[in-house]
């Protein structure tokens, strides 16, 4: 059925309606629930509702796309009362149906505060979710993002119908101008000027680009917003379509994103089978097509001219930006490219108003951010929160500070590999476009990395070179020859055999990699090294004077020796990959250092402070 | 594993052009498990592409690859989250293991050992994924069991 | 036409233009590596950068390259900065340690003064500077038997699967282009062998010495319309024959 302008509004508000104090029971089916056996969860509550004799109309069981808190997952939850079950296996069924249709909620599946020991009723309650604002991951989690119905009930495609309605495409541009949305991939650049750019643009056709390639390592809002709520994806961009007069859009999706891929395939479909996209949209003369490009592996090309090239068949290779893509971009016309997060953002701001979406944030950052909150942290996942928020804040009060009561806090490391690591003293910084980078590091698309002093922070820097070896495409001399040079330096350091005119190399590479690349990529390559060593440069000077990794990382510079603390309780030695740690039951352990590849498995389980870690002669 | 599939089959569901090259790598790649190199001419033909672009776009992407693949293909995660929570430990117990380098296929032609640069499920750090089944929060002394299942 | 300032020189130029297009018109000197004229420029060899700024950017500055950088009204554009001076001296130094053997590479390190290079250097046998002159040059005006394979530190320049391609016409247009002589060939009488495939040459039809291959004589007659044994006159019986014809209109 093709919906129309005048159609829309009674079909949407019929489906709304649907969820008025509707009973349902959701089911996360985003990538880590489904590792852990999501979808074999939702068949079995699916079957035990059914033996129950609860059909559709009593409750409904939705499978929905990743609730941001993966560490507890599988999650379940029953709405309206948001109850929130954790780490959910098949035979947790019975007693979930058991305890639904009783009224009351079953007590060993909900969440457990680590400090209070009392267990918490609803999401509503727990610090995880309480402390965020989620508009870009509004629907995710919420709606089947394989039922467009479902995303309509919850609001999707009302701003295309009220746009299409009562709102010329200039009126779109400036709304989304005022709103001051700015480009949520990491560049900061304002959607509203590149817009308006594209627009004034001579050249047909034109094009919208969606660059779902997040190659960051650690970050995955966008493949969670691709999977979780792929019509505000499409929504977002047939607005700035209708805004710049684009009629064709792609949106560029990592092949290591399946699911990503398959949700967008099918709500594609479904939205061409409701009249939201193709031809003539919502029965008007505008017209707009999506179609999706696969990524083929390569980070490069989530650099917008990189990306073009590829969506064109060809090598990723970036080229000179002294020409705009809003001028000149696929296939030399004018294009709008933008992230997910952006354009998930921009049914909002039509919906919304522009004055309602920049009321949120910091005076040049406004609205929210999503973040992906991981490493030693206690509580990975999505967090969402507006733009300002400290560090402090996301690190410790949303996601639960470090776990492991030895352990302390060392660096967060932010933007990618474009990105700089922090240190504590830097925690009250507001996270938003511009403070980041005022000191060595960038929001960028929001991987927020946390390490605790069992990291080692040359190792970190060697670690981001070393990805950077890999994805460089190679094209200009600074980026493919320079960052060789800096990683053979930073291996040297790390194995012990650097000296300290290495750290000048390293200023010096990281200077040509700076002034002389081609692209972002190599320009911002020096960032992960230059803050390591303005944060951490003893770290640095330790490897290379006392031979010493006091984190226990780098395996030529450690050794790791049993002290007389060993209470002989034998869990070293049953995590030993190596089967290097003798010792009877009650009796100090031994390592044997010959077989010992320095991996910490040991001093991680040992809960009697037994093992040290020391020099490299030990 | 679906060889049979026509090439014929894969070329038609894209346009003649060179911008159908990627999608169709992606598809032979997914039904052979490697880019035959026979297949290459006929797609260079397909799109109108040169021979030598062809292999320039396959060699330059990482899903792409000449070499047949093991019968069980071990993805280690190198993302960052999962660097911090020691995915290079595993790499190396997993090279030690099965005595082959990362981006190797052992000589019985069981197992390839690959890594990738993030998957984007960094709460699972860190991860390791045997033919698209994911194993988070992995230890170095998981991989006995999942080479044993992996045979 | 737009004017604008090179190293403090007032110059016209149409807008657009490439910098380094109008720097070589005023006889301003920029290094470059990666330039052909008969390509389109590909910026990846970084050694024609050059500072640029406006009377309106208060102050600021930024780096480009001068091969593709666009002409704008005003745009103050100087080519021996410090900054420019030391970007393009470390950029000699990274393919001084790539291709300690090529001798250009060599020459230009010394003229930036570069006498001691500290990086780890690579084997001397290597000569590519990965340029990719001779690739754009097959690929856009030849039929394309070369590409770049790979990515990033493994990027070479090669055939498909390194063997023997079918649609190299053995014209040396990719050996003649190199600027550091990457490209090896062999010619010995009536034989060129250029990427591990060998070329009959076709004798000159007045005086026997080698022509071309017919590979390529015949790829040129489809393009110009002209006979295919037209080109095989070696190029001193051309010579002559075109003195031969003008001695006749003389006459």
């Amino acid at each position: 059925m093709k919906l129309t302008l005048d159609t829309f509004h009674k079909f949407q508000k019929e489906q709304a309606a649907r969820l008025e104090g509707r009973k349902a029971i959701t089911v996360c089916c985003g990538t880590s629930c489904r590792a852990k056996g999501g979808l074999d969860v939702a068949s079995a509550i699916q079957t035990k509702l059914k033996d129950a004799g609860l059909d559709e109309n009593a409750v409904e069981l939705t499978q929905t796309g990743c609730h941001g808190w993966c560490e507890m997952g599988p999650i379940v939850t029953v709405e309206p009362e948001g109850t929130f079950y954790q780490q959910v296996k098949v035979e947790d069924a019975d007693a979930i149906v058991a305890s639904y249709t009783k009224g009351n909620a079953e007590e060993k599946l909900l969440y457990r505060d680590p400090t209070t020991r009392q267990r918490v009723a609803s999401y509503h309650a727990i610090p995880f979710y309480a402390g965020q604002t989620r508009w870009a991951l509004r629907n995710v989690g919420r709606v089947d993002p394989a039922n467009i119905n479902d995303s309509i009930a919850r609001g999707s495609y009302v701003a295309l119908n009220r746009a299409l309605t009562s709102m010329t495409p200039e009126g779109v541009l400036n709304e989304v101008a005022e709103a001051k949305l700015r480009g949520r991939g990491g560049g900061g650049f304002d959607a509203g000027r590149k817009w308006r750019s594209a627009a004034k643009a001579p050249g047909f056709p034109k094009y919208i680009i969606c660059n779902g390639d997040e190659g960051d390592p650690g970050a995955f809002m966008d493949r969670t917003i691709m999977e979780g709520d792929p019509h505000g994806v499409l929504e977002g961009m047939i607005l700035a379509a209708f805004a710049v007069g684009s009629n064709q859009g792609y949106i560029y999706v990592r092949q290591e994103y399946p699911l990503a891929v398959e949700h967008l395939r099918q709500a594609i479909k479904d939205a061409h089978a409701m009249g939201l996209l193709g031809d003539n949209i919502l029965g008007t003369e505008f017209s707009f097509d999506v179609r999706i490009a696969r990524g083929g592996g390569a980070f490069v090309c989530g650099e917008s001219s990189a990306l073009m090239r590829s969506i064109e068949g060809k090598v990723g290779e970036p080229r000179a930006k002294y020409v705009h893509a809003t001028d000149k971009g696929l296939n030399d016309k004018p294009t709008v490219l933008n992230n997910v997060e952006t354009y998930v953002n921009v049914p909002l701001i039509v919906e919304k108003g522009s004055q309602w979406f920049a009321n949120t944030g910091t005076d040049k950052s406004k609205g929210t951010k999503a973040f992906s909150v991981v490493g030693k942290v206690l509580h990975s996942g999505l967090i969402e929160v507006p733009m300002g928020t400290t560090l402090r804040e996301l690190i410790f009060d949303i996601a639960g500070g470090i776990p492991g009561k030895n352990r302390q806090f060392k660096a967060v490391q932010t933007g990618g590999p474009s990105g700089g690591c922090l240190p504590e003293k830097m925690l009250d910084l507001p996270v938003d476009f511009d403070s980041l980078a005022d000191n060595g590091s960038m929001m960028g698309s929001g991987g927020l990395i946390v390490m605790d002093d069992r990291n080692c922070i040359v190792d970190v820097a060697r670690y981001f070179v070393h990805f950077l070896v890999e994805e460089s495409c190679g094209k200009c001399v600074p980026c493919r020859e320079g960052l060789r040079h800096l990683l053979d330096v930073l291996e040297r350091i790390t194995q012990g055999k650097g000296k300290m005119s290495d750290l000048d190399t390293i200023e010096r590479l990281c200077d040509v990699l700076e002034n002389g690349s081609l692209c972002a990529l190599g320009k911002s390559a020096a960032n992960p090294v230059r803050s390591t060593l303005r944060y951490f440069r003893k770290e640095y000077e330790e490897h290379i004077n006392e031979h010493f990794c006091k984190a226990g990382v780098c395996p030529a510079l450690c050794t790791y020796k049993i002290n007389d603390q060993c209470t002989g309780c034998t869990l070293c030695a049953k995590v030993c990959p190596t089967h290097c740690i003798s010792g009877s039951r009650k009796e100090k352990h031994v390592i044997d250092q010959a077989k010992c590849i320095q991996c910490g498995s040991c001093f991680d389980v040992c809960n009697f402070n037994a093992i040290d870690i020391l020099g490299s002669n030990g | 594993m679906a060889t049979n599939i026509n090439l014929d089959d894969i070329l038609t569901r894209y346009p003649e052009e060179e911008a159908s090259l990627i999608e169709i790598l992606h598809d032979i790649q997914a039904a052979h498990r490697h880019l035959p190199r026979e297949t290459m001419k006929t797609v260079a033909e397909y799109t109108g592409v040169p021979l030598s672009r062809v292999t320039a776009v396959a060699t330059f992407y990482s899903a792409f690859s000449f070499e047949p693949k093991g019968e069980t293909v071990i993805k280690i995660c190198m993302g960052t989250a999962c660097h911090v929570k020691g995915a290079n430990l595993i790499k190396g117990e997993a090279e030690r293991k099965l005595g082959i380098k990362a981006g190797q296929t052992t000589k019985d032609g069981k197992f390839t050992l690959e890594v990738v640069n993030c998957v984007g499920a960094c709460a699972m750090a860190p991860l390791v994924i045997q033919n698209e089944q994911y194993y988070g929060k992995f230890k170095p002394v998981d991989l006995d069991k999942l080479l044993r299942t992996g045979e | 036409m737009i004017e604008l300032t090179i190293d403090g020189k007032r110059v016209q130029a149409r807008k657009g233009e490439h910098l380094l297009a109008i720097a070589r018109r005023e006889g301003v000197e920029i290094p470059t590596l990666c330039h052909h004229e008969a390509v389109e420029p590909s910026g990846a060899c970084r050694m024609c950068m050059v500072e640029v700024t406006r009377p309106d950017w208060e102050g600021w500055s930024k780096l480009v390259t001068a091969c593709n950088f666009p002409a704008e009204e005003d745009l103050i554009v100087r080519t021996r900065t410090d900054k420019v001076m030391q970007t393009r001296k470390e950029i000699l130094e990274l393919l001084i340690a790539r291709t300690p053997g090529s001798q250009l590479i060599a020459e230009m390190a010394r003229e930036y003064g570069l006498d001691h290079p500290t990086l780890t250097v690579g084997e001397l046998s290597e000569k590519c500077i990965l340029c990719d002159i001779c690739t754009r040059v097959c690929q856009n005006l030849v039929t394309g038997a070369i590409s770049r394979i790979n990515r990033g530190v493994e990027k070479e320049v090669n055939t498909p699967f390194a063997e023997v391609s079918d649609v190299c016409i053995g014209c040396l247009a990719c050996a003649k282009s190199c600027p550091t002589d990457a490209i090896e060939f062999k010619q010995v009488g009536l034989e060129r062998t250029i990427w591990g495939r060998t070329f009959d040459l076709v004798p000159c039809t007045q005086c026997g010495a080698p022509t071309l291959p017919k590979e390529q004589a015949e790829w040129l007659s489809e393009r110009t319309g002209m006979k295919v044994e037209e080109y095989f006159v070696c190029v001193k019986c051309k010579a002559a024959q075109t003195a031969r014809t003008y001695e006749n209109i003389a006459w």
